[in-house]
């Protein structure tokens, strides 16, 4: 499991940092490391998935911001809000799924701004809000294919795709 | 049979009576052979036809892969072009910095998050790039490098929220410091309300923060605003260089005591 989510976010990684230089609109390009970060917290709830979801916030630093920790920081709290969150429900399907990515999305990126912006937060947020909104949605029309595709990544690698609970 | 032979054996001459019926059979027959001929040889002009469109539209695809062949070499010439303008000019301002203290770099990848202004850059430190170094493009300022591997490095761009370098107006010489605002753009701080610095006015690097040279072009004031409350007055700044088509850029490894001449403001 936790290769195939090292994969996955390696691919989401090239995917994010490629696309822009051809295609400008950022706000358009869906994050994928949520919505992998989203899908580990519905359905991998062992201590491996928190330090999994950890490490790809900390990809994510990598290749983003200057704040290291700051992504690995949002990706493990919204790794654990998602599992609490998925404990608690009878269904996690693929509707609570996008829109736990869309709340993930947003909370992510106001997350980044406050961390950076400090005082002048209040400011940034509002520059930025149309673009975390869009984005937002973006990702979570993209989510369910990326569910999907996970599920079905799974299925034929043999892993088990029903929600593990230690 | 003996009716047969009969008429084979007289010899029937074409006025006999015998060869009337020859003569209805021919009437008979003749107008639906005329319709299956010139159907057959409509047919054949129709096959003929077919056959001269396939082989039209067999030149035509030929022609059209030619012309797609033309048009991708001509598309590839003008990039090649352009790529070597870019290189020309970066040579130059590299000779401006003194030739071995810069490195040259093509950009390989944008921020993984849209809200951070971060690139990466095909150079890291096995060719001598380290952290806080400054990153220039022909056109001006780029930014600064904050972090690197051995074959690549990211550059935090001026105009992201957390960037800030120390400039002046070229034409007032008033100092403050530019920094990025998350939308995108420039601002200029920490500029008096006193000081007449004014729209299409030249920002300059001041090359007192230690990492940028001073006298490169970082932009041009957009717009001035002084209503409200505050001591400073609100100075926009449009960005000398377009950060989302940039392709090659400069790395300085080494800041210059002066620059011969100033890089040149281009489009």
């Amino acid at each position: 499991m936790l290769i195939l989510f090292a994969i996955a976010t390696y691919m989401a990684l090239l995917i994010q940092t490629a696309v822009p230089l051809w295609f400008p609109f950022h706000a358009l390009i869906p994050n994928l490391v949520i919505i992998l970060t989203v899908d580990l917290g519905l359905r991998h709830h062992s201590a491996l998935a928190a330090l999994m979801a950890f490490a790809m916030g900390y990809a994510t630093d990598a290749l983003s911001g200057n704040h290291l920790g700051m992504n690995a920081f949002l990706t493990t709290s919204i790794f654990l809000v998602t599992y609490e969150m998925s404990s608690r429900l009878l269904v996690t399907n693929v509707l609570v799924g996008a829109i736990t990515v869309f709340l993930a999305v947003m909370v992510a990126g106001l997350g980044g701004v406050i961390f950076t912006a400090g005082r002048g937060a209040v400011e940034e947020i509002n520059l930025v809000f149309a673009q975390l909104l869009l984005q937002a949605l973006v990702s979570a029309i993209i989510a369910p294919l990326v569910f999907a595709a996970m599920a079905g990544t799974k299925r034929v690698i043999g892993l088990p795709d029903e929600l593990e609970r230690e | 049979m003996l009716l047969a032979l009969n008429l084979v054996s007289i010899g029937v001459k074409p006025t006999d009576f015998a060869q009337r019926p020859v003569t209805v059979m021919m009437t008979a027959i003749t107008p639906v052979q005329d319709t299956l001929n010139s159907f057959a040889h409509g047919s054949t002009g129709f096959v003929r036809n077919y056959f001269d469109l396939v082989n039209v539209r067999r030149d035509n695809e030929r022609l059209k892969a030619q012309l797609a062949q033309t048009k991708s070499d001509q598309s590839r010439v003008v990039e090649l072009e352009t790529e070597n303008r870019h290189l020309s000019d970066l040579l130059d301002l590299k000779d401006a910095l003194g030739g071995g203290n810069a490195v040259g770099a093509n950009v390989i990848g944008s921020d993984a998050n849209g809200l951070a202004h971060t690139l990466m850059l095909g150079q890291g430190s096995s060719a001598g790039v380290m952290p806080g170094m400054a990153v220039l493009s022909f056109r001006g300022v780029v930014g600064k490098i904050i972090a690197t591997s051995a074959n690549a490095s990211r550059v935090l761009l001026i105009d992201d929220h957390n960037a800030a370098l120390d400039a002046f107006d070229q034409r007032t010489r008033t100092r403050g410091i530019v920094a990025g605002i998350v939308d995108d753009g420039l601002t200029m701080k920490y500029v008096d309300r006193s000081q007449e610095v004014r729209p299409s006015d030249v920002i300059v690097t001041s090359g007192l923060d230690g990492i940028f040279p001073r006298g490169l072009l970082v932009g041009t004031i957009k717009s001035v605003k002084g209503e409200g409350p505050g001591m400073f007055l609100n100075v926009a700044i449009s960005p000398a260089v377009d950060f989302r088509s940039l392709e090659q850029v400069l790395i300085i490894k080494q800041m210059p005591e002066s620059i011969d001449t100033q890089p040149k403001a281009k489009g």
